[in-house]
């Protein structure tokens, strides 16, 4: 949590230039589509999109996660399904008069080193069907919830995994 | 077209109602906090994403249809992030009882 | 069209309002916590079947405005929940 609000100095400037950029567009389209478009919100435009760049830039420096973008892609495309089934078996769980559950833990040794990536990606299992990543063992693996121990998680959570990594690493 | 629309709306609408059901149902029933948990962040999440798709055909312009989508985003992602924070909590009161 | 939006944000507004009741219990502060959550999605998702029902495109902005704050109270109740156990255990302690 200790986050230090410094401009990160990154490996060259044109780096952190291309960042700075590159970001900025993409606030500047946000604001566009969260606030339409007048000329009068002009100056409080430019605020906002120059201070969301300067935190954006403190919080996660250029260069720290490599994005492929047809990794990116992938992801987004395999997201819509994962979510439906992770929507239906915990409904059709809730909705059944016996209450098919049989909640545990397992541990789950992931490929990714700890890192930012690694939040990523336990953000993202949380939403896929069964697995719930709880936290990190002493030992460095994956603490994780399911709905389900009967379920293969770890080789769920594999397959997702493999897919994440090659959407986003730390760089 | 209108009536196709509005039917499309229904239909997302309802089945997101009844994700938003089953999402308080299972966090009624389920026995545990990290398996209630799960009924809130998958199902309610589910119900959410439905409510907004079918709420898509009846926007009044492109823009409002984007920003519905903006909406959905960002509670997706805060959504996911809260999750882990609770997750973790959930854990830590355990180690502590 | 309209009558048919806002009966559903009802619906969704006294789901939320039963899984409320729920989590309110406890027993531990994650439960509670979950409360900011659930107000999250399912504020927002009446919010918006508001706004299409009702013909009031502001509200859009109350539930994108609801989906930062419940995120935010969420981040500040985990960075504070443990501090506060730990000083209160000093107390009783003390």
């Amino acid at each position: 949590m200790a986050t230090s609000w410094r401009m990160p100095m990154a490996t060259d400037s044109r780096n952190l230039l291309a960042g700075a950029t590159t970001r900025a567009a993409g606030f500047c389209v946000l604001w566009l589509v969260l606030a339409g478009y007048s000329l009068g919100d002009l100056p409080a435009a430019a605020v906002a999109v120059a201070g969301a760049t300067f935190v954006s830039l403190c919080l996660l420096p250029p260069g720290r996660w490599r994005v492929s973008p047809l990794g990116v892609a992938r992801l987004a495309l395999r997201f819509p399904g994962q979510a439906v089934m992770a929507g239906v078996d915990v409904a059709r769980r809730a909705l059944d008069p016996r209450l098919p559950l049989r909640p545990g833990f397992v541990t789950y040794a992931p490929r990714l080193p700890p890192g930012s990536a690694r939040d990523g990606f336990c953000a993202l299992a949380s939403l896929m069907p069964g697995t719930l990543p709880v936290g990190t063992n002493e030992d460095g693996t994956l603490l994780v919830h399911c709905l389900d121990i009967g379920q293969p998680a770890a080789a769920q959570l594999a397959a997702e995994e493999a897919v994440f990594m090659r959407a986003v690493r730390d760089g | 077209m209108r009536v196709l629309f509005d039917s499309f709306t229904v239909l997302a609408v309802s089945a997101g109602a009844v994700f938003f059901l089953a999402g308080t149902v299972g966090l009624l029933r389920f026995p545990d906090s990290l398996s209630r948990l799960h009924a809130l962040t998958k199902a309610d999440n589910l119900g959410l994403g439905l409510v907004v798709l079918g709420l898509l055909p009846q926007a009044t312009g492109p823009l409002v249809a984007l920003k519905l989508i903006t909406v959905w985003l960002l509670a997706q992602l805060a959504g996911a992030i809260v999750t882990q924070l609770v997750a973790r909590a959930v854990r830590r009161e355990n180690q502590e009882a | 069209m309209a009558e048919f939006l806002i009966a559903a944000a009802g619906f969704v507004l006294a789901m939320v309002a039963l899984g409320l009741a729920r989590i309110l219990r406890g027993p531990g502060d994650a439960d509670r916590m979950m409360a900011a959550q659930l107000l999250g999605t399912g504020g927002i998702a009446a919010l918006l079947l508001l706004a299409a029902g009702t013909d009031v495109p502001a509200a859009v902005d109350a539930a994108l405005t609801l989906a930062l704050l419940a995120a935010f109270v969420a981040v500040a109740f985990v960075n504070n929940a443990p501090r506060t156990d730990a000083a209160e255990r000093r107390a009783t302690d003390g």
